[in-house]
């Protein structure tokens, strides 16, 4: 990766790659999928009344929460894996890297401009998720920590979108972030194997795997904002530090792939 | 092709579809299998098939069970209810509470085995400290099968959570200073539910156990006034508003779903297809 290049220069090329990324995934009509979200929760939300017995409020919240954090991973997947091979495949990267733009400035420009088009998503789905729960009469302020905490998840498996798709194909890489993302979310099962392994070597490689995972798991607060269950102090904080830095390790990652990449 | 002859053929696959739909439906009525809920798997695995929606799934399993256990005419329909509930989703979700008192009132109210419900509410409470309802419901149903240091001891514990209402003392004092009246027993539910410290689960819990106990008081009223009225007479009466006539009751009363209760004449039995937590009875 280059470090020639700092300042005002690279701030306006990251800036111009992602406003450009943001517009064309609107173009893309990426914000459809709001519309499917609102009417799935108004729909759910009129259909629980009929069918489940105790608190309807409970499962309301779980399905915004859920459908947030899946619609967002979703749209980091597919629309994150072909970025890049659209820029390469419509040649319109050529172009740009004959101006002054550095390569890393287009991975980590399409990396901000995706999760621009993500944090708006998210924001605009839990306004529609709150503005239900408020018309219902509950409280939707405690998801906010859980809402925070899905933006750094969708924060990690976009920086490995952006790393697939920095060396391979749409298909491979969206396998691939798909995979970081299951595996992601049984990080915990690496303490179960921890325990059946003989001390030394074997727990140490195993703990080294589990840590250069990223651990989503941990990152999943859902479950406690609907209970209203009290998260440890400064425990948001610390997972907001964890995702950007395992995400800067990631979008560092593929910036130096693609320096390396021969485009001729 | 041709416009008409592809609207042609769609309506035909739709139309042939439909019956083969219905068809299938028919034949396969009475394939039911008897033991599906056999492999439903623990909530341990399902949690980690789950990804990260734990609470969405045990939400899922939650309707699922609820639809399940509204068809009154399945045959072992008892057998799996603690696993379901317990195991499945209170291991998805432990801090779900209203699949514990569900199921619990299921077992208990449903298929009489108190301690099958109350292993489910002990669970429940376990993972939920601070949910005095789950102790308040387990008391109540020692109290109805007349157990009563086991009903003053769950009161006690229902009692001794913080934030618990105090109607749970009150109710306690009440119901052991009256033991076994159903009166008693439906005043105290009402005050659950006109509480406004009492929640949704606390509510729909008291919602239930109110319907199920007017029912019983209603019958054991008439049944009262029908054995009074073949004392007096030297034989049943040949309906129940005749009790009415013979100024043995007022008016006689109707189920929870503005239904009339059954009434033998050669017995003298008056019964109700009530008793049920899911849904109303078959008519």
């Amino acid at each position: 990766m280059s470090t020639e290049r700092h300042g005002p220069g690279a701030a306006g090329a990251l800036a111009a790659i992602a406003v450009n990324t943001f517009r064309e995934a609107i173009r893309d009509r990426i914000l459809y999928l709001l519309l499917v979200f609102s009417l799935l929760l108004i729909v759910a939300s009129r259909l629980l009344s009929f069918m489940t017995v105790g608190d309807e409020e409970k499962i309301v919240k779980d399905l915004g929460l859920s459908a947030i954090a899946i619609f967002g991973v979703l749209t980091a997947v597919f629309v994150g894996v072909s970025l890049v091979f659209k820029e390469i495949e419509k040649r319109t990267l050529y172009t740009l890297l004959a101006s002054p733009v550095r390569r890393w400035h287009f991975v980590a420009g399409k990396y901000l401009g995706l999760m621009g088009v993500l944090a708006i998503n998210l924001v605009l789905m839990s306004a529609a998720l709150f503005l239900l729960l408020l018309v219902r009469g509950g409280s939707p302020w405690g998801l906010a920590p859980a809402l925070v905490l899905t933006l750094v998840q969708l924060a990690l498996v976009t920086s490995f979108a952006i790393l697939f798709s920095s060396f391979t194909n749409p298909i491979l890489s969206a396998v691939g972030t798909l995979a970081v993302y299951v595996v992601g979310h049984l990080s915990w099962s690496f303490d179960l194997l921890k325990a059946r392994l003989p001390a030394g070597a074997p727990r140490w490689i195993c703990d080294i795997v589990h840590y250069l995972l990223p651990s989503l798991d941990r990152l999943d607060v859902k479950m406690q904002a609907v209970h209203g269950l009290t998260l440890p102090s400064g425990y948001v904080l610390v997972g907001i530090g964890y995702g950007v830095c395992y995400s800067l390790a990631v979008l560092v990652l593929a910036c130096l792939v693609f320096e390396r990449r021969d485009f001729t | 092709m041709r416009p008409l002859l592809a609207i042609v053929l769609a309506v035909s696959g739709a139309v042939g579809a439909g019956f083969g739909r219905a068809g299938l439906d028919r034949l396969g009525a009475g394939q039911r299998p008897a033991q599906e809920l056999l492999y439903l798997p623990n909530g341990k695995y399902l949690r980690a098939m789950s990804l990260g929606h734990p609470g969405l799934m045990a939400d899922l399993v939650y309707l699922w069970a609820i639809q399940y256990y509204s068809d009154y005419e399945r045959g072992d329909r008892y057998r799996y209810v603690e696993h379901v509930f317990g195991s499945v989703i209170g291991e998805l979700d432990p801090h779900y509470v209203d699949p514990y008192w569900l199921g619990a009132m299921i077992l208990v109210v449903e298929n009489h085995d108190l301690e099958a419900g109350l292993r489910l509410l002990d669970k429940g409470f376990e993972r939920n400290p601070q949910s005095w309802i789950l102790p308040y419901l387990a008391g109540f149903e020692c109290y109805r099968v007349r157990d009563y240091a086991r009903a003053a001891a769950y009161m006690d514990k229902a009692a001794g959570v913080e934030g618990a209402p105090p109607l749970v003392l009150r109710m306690r004092a009440a119901l052991m200073a009256r033991a076994g009246d159903l009166r008693e027993a439906l005043e105290m539910w009402r005050v659950v539910l006109a509480d406004p410290e009492s929640d949704s689960g606390a509510r729909a819990i008291a919602e239930r156990q109110i319907r199920d106990l007017k029912v019983r008081i209603d019958i054991a009223d008439l049944q009262a006034g029908v054995e009074r009225f073949s004392a007096a007479r030297g034989h049943h009466p040949s309906r129940l508003e005749d009790l009415v006539g013979a100024g043995l009751a007022v008016s006689i009363p109707v189920d929870p779903d503005g239904r009339p209760y059954r009434y033998e004449r050669l017995s003298g039995r008056v019964s109700s297809p009530a008793g049920r937590i899911l849904g109303p009875a078959p008519r």
